[in-house]
């Protein structure tokens, strides 16, 4: 509900803050249902299948979870970005930031331990779930211990973001920044993996992809909601995001494929060229291909066209199309939510 | 600043790296198999996965031509084999066997087989219990005392898969481990950050003490890692 009335910006001023991440999550949780909706495992007869509830609240509650994180890695982001030479400049900025960094790492932590309530209901269809089934599932499946350990490490990131409200940039950066990466990290447990000796490599390639993935998204929506009203502020900030994009766009294409393709070739029965246009895994890859291709203009359009201009401290179109990557981003976001779900074969 | 960073970025591709990930289960094969047409009813359905299929929340159903829940009891896993036994299939036409068994990287896998059935089953498997008559009956006889004990093993067997599978994935207690060892080594850094940030913000003076205090630290955070 929320999501429609941030969706439509009032039209008197420009694109603001609060639409641009509108923008986002709206991209990001349609893609999320309609993806997961069409791949959905069919009803077999004779097994009782999770309810609506369950079949559409847990691809809204995941993707939930995965943008939080990516609000608090960007926000977390943004100290390393501002710099410290002007805190007269940068200050008001991260004194808007920071109580909103802690804020999402405690949405991060709630939408873990929620979906680990949820995959506990999918997994027992026809009942509500009870904390006995719960500790069940956690004690049995790695998926839940790895969202456990997720939302430790987000209410880690509370705890020091509320640490850095009241001590400001005396806490560390790097330290916010490190323990947002490190509850990134059993994300990937969450989705697939494959039974070989490649599983190591394809793992690491995981854990860039989602890093990548979240660094780059939160750092180009935290610049663009926080940073890129002030435009002598943004003249600094966004060329040294561009060089971090840079490289993330790099990590996220190249760590995407080989997990995508390396998880097809390494499952038994699935033929790798055909697979790719049969099977609804490499459907999904397709989709998020065909969207980081999408990205590609928009990103060296504001890199090679804009940037020069906000460099100059010229007004520019920037947040009209930076809120166009991030839609395309929140729509990816979407089908990597399905994906992890998917079969592959 | 430098040496913190590393020490967490080392902890966090340790932890990233030993957590047990895997794969998505695939069904290669199954008895009978997917479109067979068989004459004579069987006893039981066995499902064969890629892989390790998990103890509990596995669960096969098999319909008859007339819609009936033909299962009987409940399936059981061993390993990669999930077998289910069915009651008397009589009805002649197409049976679908519907299942949905945990992959062993904890997604619900669903899909489906079906086989038709063309004689009536009368004829093969139940005939010859039906001619050996007394034979039948004392076998029956024997059963019910012959099943508790074997139930008993059976289910002492799936206690002891289900603990050596939850001591390969770590199980509840290695994921607490985990997290007070990551809130640990994070309470640690917290702890050097601060009192290394502290001198540096009010002034040069305090430089000096500020190393020795991260390098006090250092082999602390390095240790509870």
């Amino acid at each position: 509900m929320s999501v429609e009335q941030r969706e439509a910006p009032p039209r008197s001023r420009a694109l603001g803050g609060g639409a641009v991440a509108g923008v986002f999550l709206a991209c990001a949780v349609v893609s999320a249902v309609v993806a997961s909706g069409l791949t959905a495992q069919e009803a077999v007869p004779g097994i009782p299948m999770p309810g609506p509830v369950v079949a559409y609240g847990l691809p809204v509650v995941r993707v939930v979870l995965d943008l939080a994180a990516v609000a608090v890695v960007g926000m977390s982001l943004l100290p390393k970005l501002l710099g410290f030479d002007h805190p007269g400049r940068t200050e008001p900025v991260m004194r808007r930031v920071r109580p909103l960094t802690v804020t999402a790492a405690w949405v991060w932590a709630a939408s873990a331990l929620l979906t680990i309530v949820f995959q506990t209901a999918e997994l027992n269809p026809g009942s509500v779930p009870t904390p006995a089934m719960i500790a069940d599932y956690v004690d049995s499946v790695g998926t839940g211990q790895g969202l456990l350990f997720s939302a430790a490490c987000a209410l880690a990131a509370a705890g020091i973001g509320l640490m850095a409200v009241r001590f400001g940039e005396k806490v560390p950066a790097e330290l916010r920044i490190v323990v947002a990466l490190f509850g990134l990290l059993p994300i990937p447990v969450t989705g697939h993996a494959v039974n070989s000796v490649w599983h190591d490599p394809i793992m690491i390639s995981m854990e860039s992809h989602v890093m990548g993935a979240a660094a780059w998204a939160g750092g180009l929506a935290a610049v663009t909601v926080f940073v890129a009203p002030r435009r002598e502020l943004l003249a600094v900030v966004l060329p040294r995001f561009s060089r971090i994009a840079t490289v993330c766009l790099l990590v996220v294409s190249l760590s995407g494929l080989v997990t995508g393709l390396g998880t097809m070739a390494l499952t038994p029965g699935v033929e790798l060229p055909g697979a790719i246009l049969t099977s609804e895994y490499g459907l999904l890859v397709v989709a998020k291909l065909a969207l980081a291709a999408l990205l590609v203009p928009l990103a060296a359009h504001i890199r090679f066209r804009l940037l020069p201009a906000i460099r100059g401290g010229a007004a520019t179109a920037v947040v009209a199309w930076v809120t166009a990557e991030l839609a395309v981003m929140g729509l990816a976001y979407g089908v990597a939510v399905a994906i992890t779900r998917a079969s592959i074969g | 600043m430098r040496r913190l960073l590393t020490v967490l970025l080392l902890a966090s591709a340790a932890v990233g790296i030993s957590l047990p990930a895997r794969a998505h289960n695939v069904l290669i094969s199954s008895d009978p198999k997917d479109g067979a047409a068989l004459s004579a009813a069987p006893a039981q359905i066995t499902l064969v996965f890629d892989q390790a299929v998990r103890q509990g929340y596995a669960q096969v159903g098999v319909t008859g031509p007339d819609g009936a829940a033909m299962a009987d009891g409940a399936a059981s896993v061993a390993t990669e084999k999930v077998t289910l036994k069915v009651k008397p299939l009589t009805a002649a036409g197409a049976y679908v066997v519907g299942y949905r068994i945990l992959s062993a990287d904890g997604h619900p896998v669903t899909g489906k087989i079906t086989f038709r059935l063309t004689a009536p089953a009368s004829a093969a498997p139940s005939t010859a219990p039906e001619t050996a008559g007394q034979t039948e009956a004392q076998t029956a006889a024997q059963t019910p005392p012959a099943t508790p004990p074997g139930t008993v093993t059976a289910s002492d067997a799936a206690d002891s898969a289900r603990a050596a599978e939850a001591a390969a994935n770590g199980g509840a207690g290695m994921a607490v481990v985990w997290i007070v060892a990551a809130l640990l080594l994070l309470a640690a850094g917290t702890g050097v950050a601060l009192r290394r940030a502290r001198p540096a913000e009010t002034g040069q003076g305090g430089d000096a003490p500020a190393t020795d205090a991260s390098r006090a630290g250092g082999p602390d955070g390095e240790g509870r890692a």
